[in-house]
Parts: structure tokens; sequence; C-alpha cells
């Protein structure tokens, strides 16, 4: 505890810790819906644009946030459009995209080798290289990602529910999908100084799907889901600094490691199995 | 006013016609059963009755508005889609689904109020599902998830259901309740349109019938227009209609839509 107590004076240190909490947060509320609407794909796919978008940026001379940003945005409304467009196939143009972008990061990560390290941070994550003004830029976004997601709270709950039904009733679903593959957009971005482009669609999915076990209601689904997100960037940091390994690596890996233990404990599924136990015995009686 | 008014409706996905010149009126409240084989259109119809689909050629009125450009005649319908498209593995426990039918009242920016929930309660009362109100969604037997649905219908008071398949999969006692539901719903002045492929559980409550493959193949009361030659024209194979205790039932038209 004193260790820790004494990391935290260094200033680098405490950016990290309030770079880890901030990204959990927004990734972990955002991964719900990327969870239930089986966009997980989407995310891995936005996260590695958002790298394309960082490295044209540094290869252009602007700031590397401004170039994920616009990339990742674009690529997010794009794969969101081919959705609607092609049914069902949407992995062909998930695929192509992935690796177009992929593709345009390594090109110009080989055209600008002065700077490959800066390139290199978005690939890998630099948490504990964060600085103040980048900490402020995370705030800012991830307080207009959670205003909206406040403020749409219902729309995005039940058109992820019942896309047809909310329809009916008046809400425009196609304004919400393209709102949501946007904000997770902005989330991948945030999510790239901490733990890199390869990293983010952990942070984006892990958390929630570890969530999704034991919740019966989206609201307990997302409590659990920042509880556990950011459980396991805090701890996953922690680690590195005293191990010292690589933070990113860590926090991967603390997340992929709680959700593996919450297939293992799932009450939701024994918890069903009961139910549906109980409501055939009871279904049986009645009959009887 | 016609509750109902479709003229010469026409709608096409990707260039082809799933419907095409169907017109019927609906003068008062009534329970409407459509039956059709697979592909005849039924969902379309209802879709485009919502407003959800728009038409290429003719038009949809209800209550004297058109669906497709006005969202105010959306509150006055509530509508049970088939269950299948549901995404039943999100987490929602059953208040929060009924609650769901209350969103055309609320509208954006604002959150559900009290009497939101009151009509929650109404409707979950109605389909005897009271004690399940804080159980998940996903862990209700097929009949119950359905009955659950139709509360969702059934919270905004609508004056016009639409019912997609509501006895798909559906256990024979869910089957009474579901039905004996909309009956009463119908007796109380609202109107009910409902696709089926499964005709005989409901034969003895409807008031209409309309036989549908891509056209109405004919729409009246279930006495005029039950007969063999009319359904094996919609169905365009063997159809037998059993008589039975003066009970109809009508066999070989069980093939889900």
């Amino acid at each position: 505890m004193m260790v820790m107590l004494e990391i935290l004076i260094y200033p680098f240190i405490l950016r990290a810790f309030i770079a880890c909490i901030i990204t959990s947060i927004v990734s972990s509320v955002i991964g719900v819906y990327v969870v239930l609407r089986g966009l997980s794909t989407i995310g891995a796919a936005i996260a590695h644009s958002a790298l394309a978008g960082a490295v044209i940026a540094i290869f252009l001379g602007f700031d590397p946030v401004v170039g994920a940003f616009t990339i990742s945005i674009l690529f997010a409304l794009l794969l969101a459009y081919s959705g609607e467009k092609n049914r069902g196939r949407v992995d062909i143009t998930i695929g192509v995209l992935f690796g177009f972008s992929a593709a345009l990061a390594i090109l110009f990560i080989s055209l600008i080798s002065a700077y490959t390290a800066s390139a290199w941070r978005f690939l890998i994550g630099d948490v504990l290289g964060v600085s103040e003004w980048e900490v402020y830029v995370m705030s800012f976004f991830s307080i207009i990602i959670l205003t909206v997601m406040y403020v749409f709270y219902k729309e995005f709950k039940y058109t992820t529910f019942d896309p047809e039904a909310a329809e009916a009733l008046g809400l425009k679903v196609r304004f919400y999908s393209y709102l949501i593959v946007t904000l997770i957009a902005l989330t991948a971005v945030i999510c790239l100084k901490v733990v890199g482009s390869i990293l983010t669609e952990v942070l984006l999915v892990a958390p929630a799907a570890a969530a999704y076990q034991f919740a019966h209601s989206i609201e307990k689904m997302k409590a659990l889901s920042v509880v556990i997100a950011i459980s396991s960037s805090t701890v996953g940091l922690t680690l590195s600094i005293l191990l010292n390994i690589s933070a990113s690596a860590t926090i991967g890996l603390m997340a992929v490691a709680i959700y593996f233990t919450s297939l293992i404990l799932s009450t939701k599924r024994r918890k069903c199995k009961a139910f549906i136990e109980y409501s055939r015995v009871a279904s049986r009686k009645s009959k009887i | 006013m016609s509750i109902v008014e479709v003229h010469d409706l026409t709608v096409s996905y990707n260039g082809e016609a799933a419907l095409y010149n169907v017109s019927f009126n609906i003068a008062k409240p009534l329970f409407l059963c459509i039956i059709g084989p697979n592909g005849a259109g039924k969902t379309t119809l209802i879709k485009a009755l919502i407003g959800i689909l728009k038409p290429i050629k003719g038009y949809v009125k209800v209550l004297g508005l058109d669906p497709s450009r006005d969202a105010d005649v959306r509150r006055l319908i509530g509508y049970v889609p088939q269950r299948e498209r549901i995404n039943s593995s999100m987490p929602a426990l059953v208040r929060d689904v009924v609650l769901m039918g209350c969103l055309s009242l609320v509208g954006p920016f604002r959150w559900f109020r009290k009497a939101d929930m009151d009509s929650v309660l109404n409707a979950i009362n109605i389909v005897g599902l009271r004690n399940l109100l804080n159980e998940p969604f996903s862990h209700l037997s097929v009949g119950q998830q359905q009955r659950v649905l139709i509360a969702r219908a059934l919270a905004s008071n609508p004056k016009i259901l639409m019912l997609d398949e509501p006895l798909s999969g559906v256990d024979a006692t869910s089957q009474e309740i579901v039905i004996s539901t909309i009956r009463r719903s119908v007796d109380n002045g609202v109107t009910a349109i409902m696709v089926t492929h499964d005709l005989n559980p409901v034969l003895d409550h409807i008031d209409a019938l309309m036989l549908l493959n891509k056209t109405v193949i004919a729409y009246g009361s279930p006495r005029e227009i039950l007969r063999e030659d009319l359904l094996v024209k919609t169905f365009l194979r063997e159809v037998k209609i059993l008589r039975i205790d003066n009970k109809h039932y009508v066999m070989g038209t069980d093939h889900h839509a």
C-alpha cells in the first residue's frame, strides 16, 4: 500500500491512473452496446482505422488525435452504412476495411521513420506517457460521449432490444445506429493512447461481456461493466509499474482474465436453467 | 371515418412486388385474422399498415392519417412483431419490456413518468403476469414472452392492435390467454389485425378473415369465405375443412409465413 502511495507522487503515474479510469468508464459503458448489438468486430476495425488516422496525421504534420478522430468516424459511418445495405454480409466490408486501415497504418509508419516511436505508441499504447493536455482532451470527449448516452438512454436501450417495434413506435432506428458507431469511434480514439489500437477492442468488449454473465438488466450490466473495467485497468497498471512490464498488455490481460473467470462463475446461466426447470415443474403440476 | 382504409396498395422489395393491388376497409372495431402461405406478404402488409414500409402505389390510411408520414398515428397503434426479431439475449426485466410500449407517449429528451408505470401495471395485469414483473424477460417461456409483448402493445392504450404471428411456438394455455386478451380488447373498442399461420385456435374468436397471397384473395366474415376453393386458391395446394361438433378445422395451412 505504501509503495502504491509513493508511486502516485509522480505526476506521470497519477495522470496514467486518471487516463485509465476515464477510458475504463467510457469504453465499458459504450461496450455494453457493442456487445448487445454484436458490434465487436466493428469495434476492432474502428480501432485500427483510428491508428491509421493518427499515423497519417503525424505524416502530414497534424495532431495525431485529430487524424484519429477524422478517419475513425469516417470508417465507422462507412461500416454502419455498409451494414445497413448488406444485411447479414457486413463481415466482408469489415474485413476489407480492417485490412485497408491496417495497410494504411503500416504504409505511413514506414514513411515516417523519424517518428516511428510516436506511431508505435498508438499501436500498443503508452499510458505512462499521457500528457496533461491529453487528459483534458480525454475528459472532454468522455463527457460528451457519456452525456449523449444519458440523453438518448431509452432510445439506445429499446432500439437495441427490438428495433422493429422501436421503429413502429416512432423512433429513428437508423439515426441511433449511426450515432452508436460514431460514439464507438470516439471511444476508440480515447482508448488509443492508453492501450493502443491492438487492445482497444479488449477494453470495449471484455468488461461488458463479463458483466453480461451476471446482469439481468441493462442498468446493472453497465454498472458492473464499469466496475470490471476500472478494476482491470487500475490493477493492470499497478502490476505493470511494480513488475516493470507493458501497461497495455497487463491491462488487456486483466480484462481478459476477468472475462474468462466470469464465464466460469456465470450465475446467469445457472439461474436461467433453474428458472426454466422450475417453470416446467410448475407447468406440469398445474396440468395435473 | 374508417379505422383502416387500404386502396390499391403495392409494396415492393428490391424491385419485386411483395404485395399488389391490395384494397380493404375496416369501418368498425373488429378482430381480423390474415392468413396466407409463406411469402404471401402478410408481414409486409402489417408493416405497411404501421408505416414502416412505404407503398410504391396506392395508399394506407389509419384513422384518416398516413402512418408512413404522420408519426402521431403510430401512438394509436400497438404493435407485436414476430418474437424472433427481438434481441432476446439483451438483459431486460419484464417491466422494462412493457415500459417500451409507452415510448411513443413520452417522446425524446424525457424519461418515463409515474403514469407510464401505472399503464405498465395495468397492461401486465391484463395478460395475467403481474407476478413476473421483475423477472428477466429471457427467463420466461415462449408463451409468457408473447404475453409480455402483448402487454407492451397494450401499455399505450392503443386504438388498433397489430400482431404478427403472436401464436407461433406458444403453448396451448398461453394461446388461449393471448386470444382471449385480444378478444376482450376488441370488445372494448380496439381493432385487432393479426397475422397467423394457424387459423384453428383463433377461428371461433375472429370477426373477419383475409386470405392473402400477394394480393387479397378474399376478405369477409369467416362464415362467408372459409371455403376450400378459396383456401386452395390462396395456398396453391390441397386444403381441407373439417366440421366436427359444429366446429371448423382447417387442415393443411399450418406452414409458417
